[in-house]
């Protein structure tokens, strides 16, 4: 069809659609036939239907659906097929193919593997044999010529590698071949990627016999790579490329990852018009960027999206060496201290045991730094000047500072330029010059951008010898043009001399944060201890990580081989030696896919002395479409039987089945919400005291007593309570509602001052729980008496033996945090609270009465009561307190005192006022003393 | 496979036919309008008692409850006690019949017992038999005029036979202090049928309008697609989704009984329903107690 890239098995089949418009007309002419029903109130039927149009045929859209079906059938017999593919074969003879399998296919691979298969089926159906050669290969594998099944085969095998093809090798092999079997024709699968070996490789094929080419590529190089990472001082700086000829704005997002490939850190980056390259920053503090393993380009698959970074972009180890014997007694004077401070934070020290320079040194090397920092250190033996010249040759850093020993040294070889003997004191007493401050540091040095503080000054240095490179090799200067840090490159280290000490005898730039930034700078420019693995001599390293075609870290293949290092030679990417880490894991240098120099160009179809036919991979596999339609008619006669079904109202009855299913939807709800109820138990039964209850329960004080469960008991003290209340209300101020019975597991307890809980042996033990609730309500300031009401057997003992009552109280009292107690002192508020009392009986006389020992509590002459502040969360009687107190509705007593004496009920109510008033109070009665001098004050 | 349909041919041409098949109907009628009349035959004997006429009857004292414009003051006045003046019933009594012999009253469906025709026939028939047999004068507007007679019925019917079918009968001579008794389906325009019935109302007669209906006009039980046919015009309705309209069709149905009740309320006229799956003699009870009513207007 015109547009699609769609094809008709059988076209003829297609006639069929000229019935479509006969199908339109008879399927307009039968409506589906009404019911006939007389019906007398039409008219008044007529006037709802108004609204409603009856139609005489079947509705538009009903027609429409059963010619799109009919469409669709016809159709679907036709056969099509979208992306259809012909591949056409011209030459005779065996067929050459030549697939680029290099790096760049990654992406395309699918597309180059279906055109590939294309053209073996064609070489089969014209049966000839095929020669198939991948240009990344190892080169032991047998190019053919095959038949079409061992072709396939083959190509089964041919995946794209991570390495740039070895063309030339591999299309002198493939001639060769194509030559002995006569073959004329050729056909290059290309990864789209131009390169300088290819280019080689067509031209040798032109050379040949060969009387086509056919040249198969991508329309496009959709790739970008990163060809390098540099670890600047302050960011990590990645280039990438990408493919020239993409004109367009492309955004991309580029990913730092640790060793685990987890994210550090993502940077945006974005092609603008037709620029190829570009540089990404990854802007990280130090530490964090020492943990970077790799840098890869988002939603890129492909090996050249992927950058390992090696270690020498690490955490820098650094030796430190000073020439002044050390003083552990005057640390501040050490010229080691500044250098100490200042870079532990971002590298690892190494101290030499050995005070002798020499042998501090090859223990250095053993340890194998990045940096060894060298502190007024004026000579160094020759067997180490020899072995330290070699490790900065190999890459190496060292810096120096000097002092009132290198500036005595003669003839130092260690040092980036040749100094003149002795310092130069800015600041003497028989000089005209002031001490100095920085020149602002120049473009190209390292220490370019860093803050100089305003104070600093320098009082002495060494001074370079003029000569003409100085000012290159000058990092920073004086104010006065003199150098203060030189540095020389020697092979592939570094020297570089501070010439000033590195403490604060000769200037006050080490006690500054820019001589900090200065030695992170000036380290960050070192290679890292990986770089050991170079420095200590290894030539062959063995792979390590690999980055595979789609460009994922993995262990290296079997094929891959070690790496072999050549003096002067960077190592390349080879079949053999794929891009990855090669190395251990205690050490390991990246080999990159990617050079600096290395660019991206989309390859064209070669010019060549015979007609080469250019084409371009298809972007998808062509696709049978007859099932897909054919099921999409079945849909479609789904949808027209239920739309008639539904015309004819045949569902009416679903009325029915919703409403069913709302009412199972209702019967399940509320089954849910029982669920959720049970799921939600534990945080229900702390709300379970709704608003009514608590409003109720709070809005009067009330007195609280446990119901034990003995009907008896519960009853007295109710009754008891009530009696309470009475006399309460009869003789204070307070008016309490009536007494309630509380069930310590369940009810909540907040709401009473005071709960009354009468110890009865024969009831069941309080659970845990409820003693726990109990427990937490003492502490949260509630009180609870405890009456053992068995001052007629036993009075309450704290120790030893007792009655059942006594036995329980001690078993509930186990399970809470009690106090220390002590019996009701004389001088005591609950003696005075309301009444004043001397004993607190009960329907008994004589137990004490228990209370919270206050121990802070002072007795002082010229206080009726004791001072201390608090309730006792806890009062024991034994007295039975709610039998005395115990009242019927009409006001007399359920129980006679023992003995019978009037004058004791009424000591007894008494006793409850105080309780109640101590509750309610506290401590205000015996602060009460004051109040014949609050009165003075007040004036009267 | 229709739940309703019409029990008599519904051509208007065929008058004759009609006419015939009619006169075959009446005398089954008529036996059953007898037995009908036998049920409620108690209380019509002995017209000396109180009821709605001009002349005074007795005084009675008065009962709470009862409407206090009833009370006679004048009599009052004499003593503590409080009277009611009742009047004793007029024998001179008109009272009119007719029931719609419209084509649309020849319904009946399969769950009615009769068509609606045949219920109002039956009513009037037997109303006539009880009015005749306590001396009453009875008129069928356009066939009879006022007549007393032993056996009303039988007569009514056989003029009945001979007459035309009238739907819009002419009440003219509907006058003062008479009754009429109107059956009918009442399935016209509302407005019409108050504007044939007002001026009638409006002259001081009191009516008791009857309405047949059947359960299947009430119910619209009909659902998926349907093809009406409206028996007077001939007129045809097609409905894709019957049972989408049952709940607005029902609501205009109640809503015409309703405004119909309404009007006849504001005059005092009774109006009564009966359907055609129900016993006629309910309605028939129904109407003799509005017709023993003391309607109150009369003092």
């Amino acid at each position: 069809m015109i547009g699609l890239p769609l094809a008709f098995g059988a076209p003829l089949v297609l006639a069929g659609l000229i019935a479509l418009p006969i199908i339109w007309w008879l399927l307009r002419l039968t409506p589906p036939k009404p019911n006939q029903e007389v019906f007398p109130p039409l008219k008044i039927l007529a006037r709802i239907l108004k609204k409603d149009e009856t139609p005489h045929k079947s509705p538009w859209w009903l027609t429409l659906l059963r010619l799109a079906l009919s469409a669709l059938v016809i159709l679907a017999l036709a056969e099509p097929v979208l992306n259809p593919q012909n591949t056409k074969l011209s030459g005779e003879g065996p067929l050459v193919l030549i697939i680029d399998n290099s790096w760049a296919s990654a992406p395309i691979a699918e597309n180059q593997k279906r055109t590939a298969l294309n053209l073996i089926n064609a070489a089969e159906a014209s049966s000839r044999p095929v020669i198939l050669a991948a240009l990344a290969s190892d080169g032991k594998v047998p190019l053919g010529p095959f038949d079409a099944a061992a072709a396939r085969e083959r190509l089964a095998a041919v995946k794209p590698e991570p390495v740039p093809g070895d063309a030339l090798e591999t299309a002198t092999l493939a001639i060769e071949l194509a030559g002995e079997n006569k073959a004329n024709e050729i056909i290059w699968l290309d990864s789209g990627l131009e390169s300088k070996d290819k280019d080689e490789a067509l031209e040798s094929i032109g050379e040949s016999g060969f009387k086509s080419l056919s040249w198969h590529g991508p329309d496009a190089l959709p790739l970008s790579a990163v060809t390098a990472a540099e670890n600047g001082a302050e960011t990590l700086k990645i280039t990438i490329q990408r493919a020239s000829g993409a004109a367009d704005t492309a955004p991309g997002q580029l990913l730092a990852l640790d060793e685990k490939g987890r994210q550090l850190a993502e940077t945006p980056f974005l092609f603008t018009g037709s620029e190829t390259s570009l540089e990404a920053e990854l802007k990280l503090p130090f530490e964090l960027r020492n943990d970077i393993a790799s840098v890869r380009i988002s939603g890129e698959r492909h090996a050249g999206a992927v950058r390992l970074l090696d270690d020498r972009m690490k955490r820098k180890r650094v030796a430190l060496l000073s020439g002044a014997p050390t003083d552990a007694a005057q640390p501040l004077l050490s010229p080691l201290y500044y250098i100490e401070r200042a870079i532990a934070p971002f590298a690892d020290i190494v101290q030499p045991r050995s005070s002798e320079i020499s042998g501090a040194v090859t223990e250095f090397l053993d340890a194998k730094p990045s940096v060894i920092i060298m502190a007024d250190v004026g000579s160094i033996p020759a067997p180490a000047e020899t072995a330290l010249k070699d490790w900065i040759n190999k890459g190496g850093m060292l810096v120096r500072f000097a002092g009132p020993r290198l500036a005595a040294a003669s003839d130092d070889k260690l040092l980036p330029v040749a100094l003149r003997r002795g310092e130069r004191a800015l600041d003497g007493t028989m000089s005209w010059t002031v001490p100095q401050s920085l020149l602002p540091f120049g473009e190209t040095s390292p220490f370019a951008g860093i803050d100089i503080a305003s104070d600093i000054a320098i009082t002495r240095q060494v001074l370079a010898l003029p000569e003409p490179s100085l000012s290159e090799r000058s990092w920073a200067d004086l104010a006065d043009g003199t150098p203060l840090v030189t540095a020389s490159e020697q092979g592939r280290g570094r020297i570089v001399l501070f010439h000033v000490t590195p403490n604060t005898s000769w200037s006050n730039l080490p006690l500054t944060g820019t001589f900090v930034e200065m030695l992170r700078r000036a380290i960050n420019l070192a290679q890292a201890a990986g770089g050991g693995a170079l420095l200590s001599g290894q030539t062959v390293l063995p792979p390590f990580r690999a980055v595979n075609a789609e460009g994922i870290i993995t262990p290296p293949a079997p094929t891959a081989q070690p790496l072999a290092l050549k003096a002067g030679a960077a190592p390349k990417v080879s079949f053999e030696n794929p891009p990855g880490l090669y190395g251990n894991a205690e050490g390991a240098i990246a080999l990159p896919l990617l050079g600096k120099d290395d660019r991206l160009v989309l390859s064209s179809a070669p010019k060549l002395p015979f007609p080469v036919t250019a084409q371009v991979y298809q972007s998808s596999a062509p696709q049978p479409l007859k099932g897909a339609m054919l099921l999409a008619a079945l849909a479609l006669l789904a949808l027209d039987c239920i739309a008639v079904l539904w015309m004819t109202g045949a569902f009416r009855s679903w009325r029915l089945g919703a409403a069913a299913a709302s009412l199972a939807l209702v019967l399940l709800l509320p089954n849910a919400d029982r669920a959720m109820a049970q799921q939600n138990a534990p945080a229900a039964r702390t709300q379970a005291v709704d608003d009514a209850t608590a409003i109720e329960a709070i809005s009067q004080t009330r007195l609280a007593f446990v119901k034990t469960g003995d009907s008896q008991i519960d009853k007295t003290s109710h009754d008891g309570l009530f009696g309470l209340t009475v006399f309460l209300r009869d003789k204070t101020a307070l008016e309490p509602g009536d007494p309630i019975g509380v069930d310590l597991e369940t009810d909540e307890l907040a709401f009473f001052p005071v709960i009354y809980w009468p110890v009865d042996a024969a009831s069941p033990m309080p659970s845990a729980n409820a003693i726990a609730r109990a427990d937490a309500y003492m502490r949260n300031g509630g009180t609870i008496l405890f009456d053992t009401r068995d001052q007629d057997i036993a009075g309450f003992e704290l120790s030893g033996g007792g009655s059942p009552a006594n036995e329980r109280l001690r078993a509930i009292l186990d399970g809470m945090n009690v106090p220390p107690l002590e019996p009701v002192p004389s001088d005591h508020v609950l003696t005075k609270s309301f009444y004043l009392l001397s004993d607190f009986p009960g329907r008994y006389k004589g137990g004490d009465l228990w209370v919270e020992a206050s121990a802070n509590a002072e007795t002082l002459t010229d206080r009726p009561v004791r001072t201390g502040d608090g309730v006792s969360p806890i009062l024991i009687t034994s007295n039975d307190f709610a039998s005395a107190w115990a009242m019927e509705e009409n006001g007399n007593f359920l129980f006679s005192t023992v003995p019978a004496d009037a004058l004791q009920r009424e000591h007894a109510f008494r006793t409850g006022i105080n309780i109640v008033m101590y509750m309610l109070t506290g401590n205000y009665k015996s602060d009460q003393v004051h109040i014949p001098a609050l009165l003075e004050r007040l004036g009267q | 496979m229709a739940l309703g349909a019409l029990t008599a041919p519904a051509s208007k041409t065929e008058a004759l036919a009609r006419a015939q098949q009619r006169a075959a109907l009446v005398p089954d009628l008529l036996v059953d309008a007898k037995r009908l009349a036998a049920t409620t035959i108690n209380g019509w004997h002995g017209r000396r008692r109180k009821g709605i006429g001009e002349n005074f009857w007795q005084f009675r004292p008065y009962v709470e409850g009862e409407a206090v414009n009833r009370i006679d003051w004048r009599r009052s006045a004499r003593d503590d006690n409080t009277y009611i003046r009742d009047r004793e019933w007029e024998a001179a009594h008109t009272i009119w019949l007719w029931a719609d012999p419209s084509p649309s009253m020849l319904f009946k469906s399969k769950g009615a017992q009769v068509s609606k025709e045949s219920r109002a026939l039956v009513l009037m028939l037997a109303m006539a038999e009880l009015l005749s047999r306590s001396g009453e004068r009875i008129a069928w507007p356009g066939v009879a005029a006022p007549f007393s007679s032993r056996n009303g019925a039988e007569k009514l019917s056989l003029r009945l036979v001979d007459s035309p079918a009238v739907s819009g009968p002419d009440l003219s001579m509907v006058k003062r202090f008479s009754e009429i008794i109107y059956a009918s389906d009442f399935l016209d325009a509302p407005e019409d049928i108050i504007q044939h019935l007002q001026p009638v109302a409006e002259r001081g007669a009191r009516g008791h309008l009857v309405e047949i209906c059947d359960p299947l006009e009430e119910i619209f039980p009909y659902s998926g697609r349907q093809e009406f046919l409206d028996p007077e015009t001939g007129e045809r309705l097609k409905v894709g989704r019957a049972e989408t309209f049952g709940e607005d069709y029902r609501a205009l149905f109640i809503a015409r009984r309703e405004e119909l009740r309404a009007w006849a309320s504001r005059f005092g006229w009774s109006y009564t329903l009966n359907r055609t799956d129900r016993q006629a003699s309910e309605c028939l009870a129904k109407l003799q107690l509005f017709l023993s009513e003391d309607r109150g207007l009369a003092a």
